[in-house]
């Protein structure tokens, strides 16, 4: 048993870096927080930094890890997908990357008639995923979608959508008598009409409305339903975990940064043992949640069921993300609740992130069967 | 990474566990547990036919005792003498920490005169590091070695000895020359407890397993017995404790635990029809983290690249989720969480009131969670600078 980098892994963490892992950084981290007075100008000015980094992320080869090498892809897998998300996550990258990275292996699931949209992903064509009417719904039970008589259209309403104008498709999921669709849609189509929400972190979240919009495919939908939206969500689940990993990560860097920094009654702040050991303790249940997000990722490149220990994972990771973000905020003082600290961002972006696939109660809920099997497999 | 044991490991795993799944095995780890209050569990019998097969120190050598196969394959023994229920202090004592200072740091005439017997279960060592106004911060130690004619003359006392009064023989680190510097002028000698001058007595605690209290009055040492460098002991000790913390013992006793919570709350029905369930669940995913974390250090200390912070961070979190294991195993067992092994109205093979009692030590010995702490703001994050 080998617990360290594959080199595979370790080249595609230096390859990132230079974008994701220098002194764009601070650029990178801002671009997701729309301020509430923004004029035209900063709009534009926001709105073109996010397509230049998606840009520079699609030439660096992003859209193409998880896609077969016969069609351009690098053939990463998860293994690869979750050291990107790691670094995205540091950085506090919001964009439309890992919705993408969900619509691409349906694509890839979809068989050879989506050749020609696969392409378009690798070039950077964006995809967003909404799956949620309400936010009771989840991307493990989509929200109802009305599939017209001839299958050829849908009508649906759909909130907490990411990043819809930097999208060129939707792929909506939705339940449909008990069971999955996903179809893709095109943004632009007349028959979608969207409205920017009003979020926490002053992000890009859309509520969508389709009304007999026309499906452009319905992906893996050989059988009418999508079958591999399960394994999608699990292997979102993997992905997701790593970003919220990667986000700790930058909020403990900029928290260690000032508390050797910032001086308190004689010393720095990071010399007294509370904060000293608080950081210590985030900084091992983050290495453990690391490794546990990795080696989820291992088992699906290796043919693992890994619908346990992806929820799990995610759920450690969510947990995670609440208590490092509190603390980072805590231990930059009041000063971190300023626009001027960047440290806020990552707290308020936690907010969403941490929930987005499922909040960690509800995930372990779920698989709580899961674990009863596997232990009797292990047992018996 | 490589989730996936090696052919080899692989059939060394079903080796053991056919050895230790065997009647009078059972029969013998089950004894253990259930002695008397006031009888300590000495060495188990299979640790005998582990030794002769030379699997109880299978990283070493042939010469000394063992296969010569990788560090892996000891963390495998590791993990299945506690699934199996066998008490691995021994092991973990004589083997993993004792022997292990020996191979790496002993003379060819310490390797050969030490080694084969502790492979083969014929004899125990122990730590003589600890003193009792000294407790983790080991370079304040007071116990001096005095010049004599020929070597040095011990006087001081160790306590907290795990096993010292049971061993033949103990790593002792004792203040050879005065120092302004605390961590300059210690010496670690191979002491034979037998040696005239060393009086060792037991100190009884809530735990099964006893600590030993050690007077020194002036056993003779020799060149001879000096482990590594005279005035060099510190770092003999620092590479011990960053070898020995690899957190496998511990993330294996919890996973034994955890399982039998598990089957339990299948059983009666608990896992899914209270909060339980998640509980275990989250728990279930810390241990296997846990794991990993121990499997790094494991893998690192096989590349010869030993990392203090990777250990530190592996028995941190080994040691507090398997205390947080004993914890729940309160709540979710009730008062017959509390029934010796040996009460009538106990499970069969009933361990959770021993683990219970032996949680505390979890993050204590070893190096304490404060200790881990400490060496992980210092060192990974580079605060108290």
């Amino acid at each position: 048993m080998l617990v360290s980098l594959s080199d595979a892994q370790r080249e595609i963490q230096s390859h990132f870096a230079e974008l994701l892992n220098g002194e764009l950084i601070p650029g990178i981290r801002r671009m997701g927080e729309m301020p509430r007075d923004a004029g035209a100008d900063e709009v534009a000015d926001l709105t073109a930094a996010r397509a230049a980094v998606w840009r520079a992320l699609v030439d660096l080869g992003a859209t193409r890890l998880l896609l077969p090498s016969e069609l351009g892809g690098s053939e990463s897998g998860q293994e690869g997908a979750v050291i990107l998300a790691e670094l995205l996550g540091a950085a506090l990258y919001t964009g439309p990357l890992l919705d993408t990275m969900i619509a691409a292996e349906l694509l890839v699931n979809s068989g050879d008639g989506e050749k020609a949209r696969i392409a378009e992903i690798a070039e950077g064509a964006a995809i967003c995923v909404s799956a949620r009417e309400s936010d009771a719904d989840s991307y493990a039970r989509p929200g109802p979608i009305k599939v017209s008589g001839n299958g050829e259209a849908i009508s649906a309403t759909r909130r907490f959508a990411g990043f819809v104008p930097d999208s060129r498709y939707l792929l909506v999921a939705g339940n449909d008598q008990s069971r999955h669709r996903a179809a893709l849609i095109r943004r632009d189509d007349p028959a979608v009409s969207s409205r920017r929400m009003h979020d926490t972190a002053r992000g890009e979240l859309y509520a969508i409305s389709l009304s007999c919009a026309p499906v452009l495919s319905w992906l893996d939908g050989r059988s009418g339903y999508c079958a591999s939206w399960p394994q999608a969500v699990t292997n979102a689940r993997i992905r997701h975990a790593a970003y919220l990993v990667g986000l700790c990560q930058g909020a403990l860097d900029l928290t260690v940064g000032r508390v050797t920094q910032r001086r308190q009654f004689g010393q720095v702040l990071g010399r007294f043992q509370v904060p000293a050991f608080r950081l210590a303790e985030l900084t091992a249940r983050l290495d453990a949640a690391r490794w546990l997000v990795r080696a989820a990722a291992w088992e699906a490149d290796n043919g693992h069921d890994t619908r346990l220990h992806a929820a799990q994972a995610l759920a450690m990771a969510a947990d995670l993300t609440a208590v490092t973000t509190r603390a980072a905020v805590q231990y930059h003082g009041a000063y971190g609740t300023t626009l001027e600290s960047d440290v806020r961002l990552y707290f308020l972006r936690a907010q969403i992130e941490r929930v987005w696939l499922g909040a960690p109660r509800d995930l372990r809920k779920e698989v709580v069967p899961l674990l009863a099997e596997t232990h009797a497999n292990v047992t018996g | 990474m490589d989730l996936r044991l090696t052919a080899d490991q692989q059939q060394f795993r079903r080796d053991v566990r056919e050895l230790l799944g065997e009647d009078s095995v059972k029969a013998d780890a089950a004894r253990a547990f259930q002695l008397a209050p006031d009888i300590e569990p000495g060495m188990p019998d299979v640790y005998r036919r582990i030794g002769e097969r030379g699997w109880l120190a299978v990283n070493w050598p042939a010469e000394y005792g063992g296969l010569g196969k990788s560090i892996a394959h000891k963390a495998i023994l590791t993990e299945e003498l506690i699934a199996h229920g066998v008490p691995d202090i021994f092991h973990t004592l004589s083997i993993d920490i004792v022997g292990l200072a020996i191979l790496v740091f002993g003379t060819q005439e310490q390797k050969a005169r030490w080694l084969p017997g502790l492979a083969r279960a014929q004899s125990v060592g122990c730590v003589l590091f600890t003193e009792p106004a000294v407790g983790s911060d080991l370079a304040a130690l007071t116990t001096s070695a005095e010049p004599e004619a020929g070597g040095w003359r011990l006087r001081g006392r160790k306590t907290f000895s795990m096993k010292a009064h049971m061993a033949d023989f103990g790593l002792c680190a004792a203040r050879t020359s005065p120092s302004d510097v605390k961590y300059h002028g210690i010496t670690v000698f191979i002491l034979p407890m037998h040696t005239p001058g060393v009086l060792a007595k037991p100190i009884l605690s809530m735990s099964d397993e006893r600590f030993g209290d050690v007077t020194l009055a002036g056993p003779l040492m020799t060149p001879a017995d000096v482990l590594g460098e005279v005035d060099q002991g510190w770092e003999v000790i620092g590479r011990l404790l960053t070898i020995e913390r690899t957190g496998i013992e511990l993330e294996a006793r919890g996973r034994r635990i955890l399982d039998t919570l598990i089957e339990r709350a299948c059983a009666d029905g608990t896992l899914a029809s209270s909060p339980y369930g998640e509980r275990l669940v989250e728990l279930d995913a810390l241990l296997r983290a846990g794991r990993l974390l121990s499997w790094r250090a494991v893998s690192s200390i096989a590349a010869e690249s030993a990392d203090a912070v990777h250990g530190a961070i592996a028995k941190w979190h080994t040691s507090e989720t398997a205390h947080d294991i004993a914890a729940l195993a309160t709540d979710m067992c009730g008062l017959t969480a509390a029934l010796e092994a040996r009460d009538d109205d106990a499970p069969p093979g009933w361990l959770i009131e021993s683990t219970i009692r032996d949680a505390p030590g979890f993050t204590l010995a070893s190096g304490t969670s404060e200790m881990m702490l400490s060496m992980i703001a210092s060192s990974a994050l580079g605060l108290y600078k």
